[in-house]
């Protein structure tokens, strides 16, 4: 497989896996030194703000603890497009924009509503093992999310 | 045992104060009824100075009592509130939620207007109205505004209305001393949920749905003075909780939080709700302040703001951030479950699903699971609307005739 080809099929199995709830997998696909943010912008503050921010320990806590939490319940499905990847190989790396709408899908009957729109911002590692995650900003145009949800997209 | 149409109907074997008719949740004549004698009445925050910080900054604001209104800071730096409506036909003045304007033109027929609602030109004046109407029968409505208490800009579309200063009255005693250095917001956002404002009011003002929340449970529940917490009611409905020493690093992934506040002990908490619907809620790094703004009986909108010290090092507000996310970001653990919980009751307290009471009957000496502060808010509710929350189409008054 080329390294392209690697490289955007990590970024659609990562959504997928996520889909699945598959927090393991998920952690699987990711360097040791992963960093996740989503961050979005105001227009009301006029400021850039982070909803969410972790390193690979955080995001594993905050996948133990889930169970824990009174969610809602409802299954979201993470549709990615991957547009652009910007490989470069003496550093080993590759810059990858993809967009991100999220849908979700209410337990009584299966309705399925639009629940955000963004875009990826991924930083790939290119290692001997094929490619990893190293960063990703989930870069939300959506701000109004209702009642919120517990698992970050 | 279960309980049969008669016996769900039946009043609860409760004080007057205990329980709440769900019609005051549901019917479309008691949220107008609110919107005149509660929301344009009371003094209502619209924004922080933090977001118009310069001259001629300006934020719009849709007044939950219905007024669509702008907040713009004047050449002389003083913030003054005006409708976002065109005395000329009625345009909206102001679309964007934020901006900058020496200058307010109507894009409708470009009157113009400036930062201190005057109209400065109208176009082609004197032609078409001689001089039966000028500039000075065109002005902007002008709304009673005040910074106060953390520098938020309070409304008040009564002209009549009481000073914020008495309005609020003792009822943030509790915060005062924390609250006098600038503060500056770093979170907005805001969420829109089918249930009704005073449920939302609610959920803040009692602590009984600990329960409900995992990250409250093991950081505060169960560790030493939780139960000690006492409720105060001030006069105008508001209340306030008192600290305790929360245990952030009782939650995996967690930890003690580093910053604190001025003045505040390390992992204390305050929490005061202020009528109709505001609440100031401090935990030891972050003040967060919700403002509820309702759309209808069962809509909502709530907005979020999470603020630090404007005097902050960008390491500072970093870690304030950090803690403001773990639990009250959109995907924080403890804010998503409270707008679960109000919206499963938006879900059952819906006209004809035959819901029936409320009940804020648990007295516990008024510490943390007393619903007393709800009992208080809806002693103030009920004096405000003339209409007993209990009873508030007087069907129980007319029956005990
Ligand atoms: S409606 Fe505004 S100028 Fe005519
Ligand atoms: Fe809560």
């Amino acid at each position: 497989m080329d390294t392209r080809t690697a490289i955007t099929e990590l970024i659609h199995r990562s959504g997928l896996i996520m889909d699945e709830r598959d927090f393991k997998g998920y952690l699987d696909l990711c360097a040791p030194d992963y960093q996740y943010r989503i961050t979005a912008y105001s227009p009301e503050i006029r400021k850039d703000m982070t909803w969410l921010e972790h390193d690979k320990a955080g995001m594993k806590s905050l996948f133990e603890n889930l169970h824990r939490h009174n969610s809602d319940k409802s299954p979201i499905s993470r549709h990615i497009n991957v547009c652009l990847v910007d490989i470069d190989e003496a550093a080993e790396e590759a810059s990858v924009t993809s967009t991100i709408e999220v849908f979700r899908t209410t337990l009584d009957g299966g309705e399925t509503e639009l629940f955000a729109v963004g875009k990826l911002y991924d930083t790939v590692t290119l290692g001997h093992d094929g490619p990893a995650l190293r960063s990703r900003n989930v870069r939300l145009d959506t701000r109004l999310l209702g009642y919120g949800y517990h698992i970050p997209f | 045992m279960s309980r049969n149409a008669v016996e769900w109907k039946q009043t609860p074997s409760f004080p007057e104060s205990h329980y709440v008719d769900t019609r005051i949740y549901t019917e479309e004549d008691i949220f107008l009824d609110e919107q005149r004698k509660i929301f344009n009445k009371c003094w209502i925050i619209a924004c922080h100075e933090s977001e118009i910080p310069n001259a001629y900054d300006y934020r719009t604001f849709s007044h939950p009592g219905g007024p669509p209104l702008i907040v713009i800071r004047g050449e002389d730096m003083k913030v003054r509130t005006f409708y976002n409506i065109c005395p000329h036909r009625g345009n909206t003045l102001l679309y964007e939620p934020v901006g900058n304007a020496k200058r307010i033109t109507c894009i409708f027929h470009a009157w113009s207007f400036n930062a201190t609602g005057d109209c400065i030109d109208i176009s082609r004046g004197k032609e078409g109205y001689q001089d039966r109407f000028g500039c000075k029968d065109a002005g902007l409505r002008e709304v009673k505004t005040e910074l106060g208490f953390g520098g938020f800009v309070w409304v008040n579309v009564d002209d009549e209305s009481c000073t914020l200063k008495e309005y609020i009255g003792e009822a943030m005693g509790m915060l005062d001393e924390h609250l006098d250095q600038p503060l500056e917001v770093f979170h907005y956002h805001k969420a829109i949920v089918n249930t009704n404002y005073k449920l939302w009011h609610d959920t803040n003002s009692e602590f009984y749905h600990d329960y409900m929340h995992y990250f409250n449970r093991i950081t505060g529940m169960i560790q030493p003075g939780y139960f000690d917490r006492k409720y105060t009611g001030y006069p105008n409905g508001h209340a306030s909780v008192g600290s305790m020493a929360i245990k952030y690093d009782a939650y995996e992934g967690s930890k003690a939080r580093g910053v604190g506040w001025p003045g505040l002990a390390p992992g204390g908490w305050v929490l005061i709700d202020i009528f109709p619907g505001m609440t100031y809620n401090l935990r030891t790094s972050v003040l967060r302040m919700d403002t509820a703004i309702p759309l209808g009986p069962n809509k909502l909108l709530i907005e979020f703001r999470g603020l630090g010290l404007k005097s902050d090092t960008p390491e500072q507000r970093a870690e304030r951030i950090r803690d403001h996310n773990m639990i009250w970001g959109p995907f924080g653990r403890n804010l998503h479950e409270d707008l679960l919980g109000v919206h499963g009751q938006g879900l059952a307290m819906r006209e004809r699903t035959d819901s029936r009471w409320v009940i804020h009957g648990r007295e516990e000496n008024m510490t943390i699971h007393d619903e007393g502060g709800m009992r208080h808010f809806y002693a103030e509710w009920s004096r405000r609307m003339g209409r007993k929350a209990y009873d508030p189409y007087g069907e129980q008054a007319v029956a005990a005739k």
